[in-house]
């Protein structure tokens, strides 16, 4: 790898020597030069209700749109064991069920008739509200919105069908062979913990109407709530319209919980999941860090390397471009927001080259362990992190809502000034080390779903226990 | 890259496509400057200066239906060839690549011809797969690998990528306002001098993602089946990517003659939106695109789809719970039909308060989930497709019945209330979209490929003309039993 790196560099200084074509006196495009890039982090305006809720806003008029979220601490990774399910089936239900005066079908035809989209969702650490409406319709949002955190209705028929959704979910697990491939990996990282307990029939069924109302008085108080606001509005009409909605709200912030303990990594093992498909999908993953771990710029750089770089990962150009063996093939590792969650790889490939891409994808991964990085592969990875840096906020509502996830999760204050200093600052040995610490092929495991009577005895190379698993 | 996504471009371009309010129309139409370059290449731009930086997209009139029979998946392997550089780009000395790249053309030629004769000698065919594996060996020493995207990517360029669907191709990137030119020079090279390096590893490629997209996917399979049953006559109802044996088959002259005919600027449209000065860019354009040559138009698919008579039925086996599509030919744009179908498709499929939902999935519950699209292109007469979940034990024959006794209903009328929502859903969609210059881009770029972005302009007021007894009137012309084909999935055979 390193050797063929290094060609491929000097090819390219020297490139302009030998251009073998008539470019019409134009400049090949990697000679160009460029104008200086005029950009500076947006301002997005801060402020603290009374009532201790957080207010975030970037205003934008060019089109008559209001987008909102609300983020409330909160999520699935306090779902009690028993009750595994319990905010997935809160969140669809608060979000279906009637708020305030009107009854589900009514707050369905409030809401489609103006075309207002609204959501609610579970995340591990969270509760998310997504609203979006044309400016015209803002006054009758922020009432609903106020509605629904304050006065949730959970009518018991919605609460029945969000249920029996989800069980047909659970029913349907095994119909695609990503859905079987990421469940089996999530058991396998964090057995009995929230992060690899799946909702299963008996919890899903154990959970009462009673247990949302609970979470809702629990978790829906005024120092809990989030807002990031963008569009096309004033700051005064929003502080009109949130002092109408919620200046009687009390005051209160619900107890934090504490996170509940990641259990020991397992050794590394394979799983394999027999499914009469063509194709072998290939996942395989282990614990990786949270943001709070100083290494997470070099790991960033060194899974970009690895397989988080698209066409110039060493995965892609391996599995893909240079064999023919998948289209899709990547690797990332998912930095916890709190607690630290997974490094994943994945491909598909078909049944008869199963064992060789898995060969590959674990060689990969050794040979950043093994050797350390050539300079034009840090370098690639570093410029295409810190120029594309700007995509960050093309968009105002990310803009805002980026804003309220990093004081949300308190990230260091400076997290995104300082940025592209950190990538920048990653050396060779940053990645080295960060790749020794962090990848740890001792404790993948590799979940295997498809025809397996076709790949399960070239698995004996690997020299790792293999176990069949029944679906 | 060189990705296929053939259900989020139908997805894309049918809300698109018909779903422009008057008011953002109105002030769009002010801000989209149009160009024609000399050659014929058509020129798009909506100045933004929000953030900066820049999505551009190269739309081409050519998809899927322009191949011959011999050649189905060309117009896709071709966008993943288009990946693999010029005779500038990915190379290390094009001069001494190209007899070895004609060498491997040879000996794969010959694989390819041997491979499917019966009476082929296994023992031959071994010796030349091994001759070509030796060649793909001394070319990789002369490839730059996958140059277009490192240059992209250590320039902050973010989203490269193409689609190919039946009627259009989309070339796009995102990158820093600044890098304008550099976009001008690779996308221009790669018109110019593409060179189709590394053709049968990325074949192979191509068949990995069909086994990935269709073959084990339920979804993918059942959408492939229904179009292959709906459409007896025209090539709609071949897949983009082409069925396995035809990908197996392809060679490096099925995709030459596809980019050397219809890859010209009298097919090309160019979109670009964001942070750029209109007339600087349009100097730019015409200086690195002005030079290629005009091309031949792409000829209209002259195949015509007969009239459905009767019900076509399908079932396919899969080691997955039910799934059932039901589709329903229906003209397409411009014609004044495909409009009173979208706020048709709107009031049955679209939200919790839509006919099938409040039905199939609130009132009976035979069914999780239930949608409403139109596919799988846009340029010739399509379908209207309804999608359903089945809960578990509940007879697919229930939710047809159920799905049935709905465009019963449809076919009695919908009310002003429907209308009226209908309209705002669409309205509202389509502005959703234009938030990003990305989405903007690729929806001028979509539709003026598809016949001019300018008939988004009177969009509006063509579906604030539909009345109730209107969508009546097209209901019971279009939703009748002998103008369907349903298509069943499962481990029964759905």
């Amino acid at each position: 790898m390193l050797r063929i790196v290094i060609t491929t560099f000097l090819v390219f200084l020297l490139a302009g020597c030998q251009v073998p074509v008539n470019l019409g006196g134009q400049l090949r495009p990697d000679q160009l030069s460029f104008p200086a890039l005029n950009f500076a982090l947006p301002e997005v305006t801060r402020y603290r209700l009374e009532n201790g809720m957080q207010v975030y806003l970037n205003e934008n008029h060019e089109l008559p749109l209001v987008n909102i979220s609300v983020t409330l601490a909160g999520g699935s990774l306090y779902d009690p064991q028993e009750l595994t399910g319990l905010s997935e089936l809160f969140a669809a239900t608060l979000e279906s069920g009637g708020f305030g005066d009107l009854t589900p079908e009514q707050v369905d035809t409030e809401l489609e008739s103006r075309a207002i989209e609204l959501s609610v969702g579970a995340t591990d650490y969270s509760y998310q509200i997504d609203l979006s409406l044309h400016r015209r319709d803002l006054a009758l949002g922020l009432r609903l919105l106020a509605d629904l955190l304050r006065r949730p209705q959970f009518d018991a028929e919605r609460f029945e069908l969000v249920r029996h959704q989800m069980l047909e979910a659970i029913y349907r697990r095994n119909d695609n062979p990503a859905g079987i491939a990421a469940r089996l990996l999530a058991e396998e990282t964090a057995p009995g913990h929230p992060f690899g307990r799946q909702a299963r029939v008996e919890t899903v069924n154990a959970i009462s109407r009673q247990d949302l109302v609970a979470l809702h008085s629990r978790c829906f108080r005024a120092g809990n709530i989030w807002l990031a606001v963008s569009g096309d509005l004033t700051r005064g009409e929003l502080d009109q319209l949130l002092d109408s909605q919620f200046a009687d709200w009390p005051a209160g912030v619900p107890a934090t919980p504490a996170l509940p303990p990641l259990p020991e990594e397992s050794e590394a093992r394979i799983l394999v999941a027999d499914k009469d498909l063509p194709q072998t999908t290939i996942l395989m993953g282990q614990r990786g860090i949270s943001k709070d771990n100083p290494d997470m710029y070099a790991l960033q750089v060194a899974n970009y390397i690895l397989g988080g770089g698209g066409f110039n990962s060493r995965l892609m150009r391996e599995i893909r471009s240079n064999r023919g063996l998948a289209y899709s093939v990547y690797s990332y590792f998912n930095i916890g927001r709190r607690l630290p969650q997974l490094f994943v790889a994945a491909a598909e490939t078909k049944s008869a080259s199963t064992a060789e891409v898995v060969r590959l994808m674990l060689e990969q991964l050794q040979a950043l362990l093994d050797a350390p990085v050539a300079e034009q592969e840090l370098s690639l990875a570093k410029e295409s992190l810190i120029n594309s840096f700007v995509f960050a906020f093309d968009n105002c509502h990310a803009v805002v809502a980026r804003q309220v996830r990093l004081d949300f999760y308190d990230y260091p204050q400076g997290y995104l000034e300082d940025y592209r200093r950190n990538i920048a600052a990653v050396t060779v040995e940053d990645v080295r080390r960060a790749a020794e610490k962090y990848l740890k092929p001792d404790h993948l495991q590799i979940i295997l779903v498809g025809k397996s009577e076709l790949f399960v005895d070239s698995l004996q190379q690997f020299g790792l226990p293999v176990k069949q698993v029944d679906l | 890259m060189g990705e296929y996504m053939v259900f989020r471009l139908f997805l894309v371009v049918l809300t698109v496509l018909f779903s422009v309010p008057a008011v953002a129309a109105a002030s769009l139409a002010d801000r989209v400057q149009e160009h024609r370059l000399a050659n014929g290449a058509t020129v798009l731009f909506v100045e933004r200066h929000g953030s900066p930086t820049v999505s551009a997209y190269i739309s081409f009139k050519v998809g899927s239906v322009n191949e011959t029979s011999e050649q189905r998946g060309a117009a896709h392997l071709l966008e993943h060839m288009l990946f693999k550089g010029t005779r500038v780009l990915g190379t290390k000395n094009y001069a001494e690549e190209k007899p070895l790249l004609d060498r491997i053309e040879t000996v794969g030629g010959k694989i390819d011809r041997l491979k499917n004769l019966p009476e082929s000698d296994p023992v031959a065919l071994e010796k030349m797969r091994a001759e070509l594996k030796a060649l793909q060996k001394e070319h990789k020493q002369l490839v730059v690998k996958d140059e277009f995207s490192k240059i992209y990517a250590e320039n902050g360029g973010v989203g490269f990528n193409a689609f190919t669907g039946k009627d259009q191709t989309t070339y796009l990137i995102n990158l820093p306002a600044n890098k304008l030119e550099l976009w001008a020079a690779i996308e221009s090279d790669r018109l110019a001098n593409a060179v189709f390096r590394e053709f049968y590893t990325e074949r192979d490629v191509v068949y990995e993602e069909r086994r990935r997209s269709y073959e084990s996917n339920p979804n993918g399979l059942l959408y492939e089946s229904l179009l292959a049953t709906a459409f007896k006559v025209h090539p709609y109802r071949e897949p983009t990517i082409g069925w396995g044996s035809d990908i197996a088959n392809l060679t490096p002259d099925d995709i030459r003659s596809l980019y050397s005919r219809y890859y010209t600027p009298a097919n090309m449209v160019i979109t670009l939106v964001g942070d750029f000065h209109g007339d600087n860019a349009l100097a730019l354009i015409k200086r690195y695109f002005g030079k290629l040559p005009s091309g031949e138009q792409v000829p209209p698919v002259t195949a015509v789809e007969p009239t459905q008579q009767g019900e076509r039925r399908i079932k396919v086996r899969f080691d997955a719970e039910p799934g059932l599509m039901i589709a329903y030919h229906k003209p397409a744009a411009p014609q004044r039909e495909d409009y009173v179908f979208d706020l048709l498709m709107e009031i049955l499929g679209a939200g919790r308060t839509s006919r099938l939902y409040r039905a199939l999935v609130l009132d009976k519950q035979l069914a999780t989930d239930v949608g409403v699209f139109s596919a799988p292109g846009s340029r010739y007469p399509n379908l209207m497709i309804v999608s359903a979940t089945p809960r578990q034990g509940v007879a697919v024959s229930a939710i047809e019945e159920a799905i049935y006794r709905e465009l019963d209903l449809l076919r009695q009328g919908v009310t002003a209330a429907e209308l009226d929502k209908a309209r705002r859903q669409i309205t509202m969609s389509l502005l959703r979209r234009m938030q990003s210059n990305s989405g903007l881009a690729r929806t001028l770029s979509s539709f003026e490929a598809l016949g001019g972005w300018r008939y988004l302009e009177d969009y509006q007021q063509q579906i604030e003309s539909v009345s109730a007894e209107e969508l009546a009137r097209v209901a019971q012309r279009y939703l009748t039993a002998d103008n369907r084909t349903v298509a069943l999935v499962g481990r029964e055979g759905g």
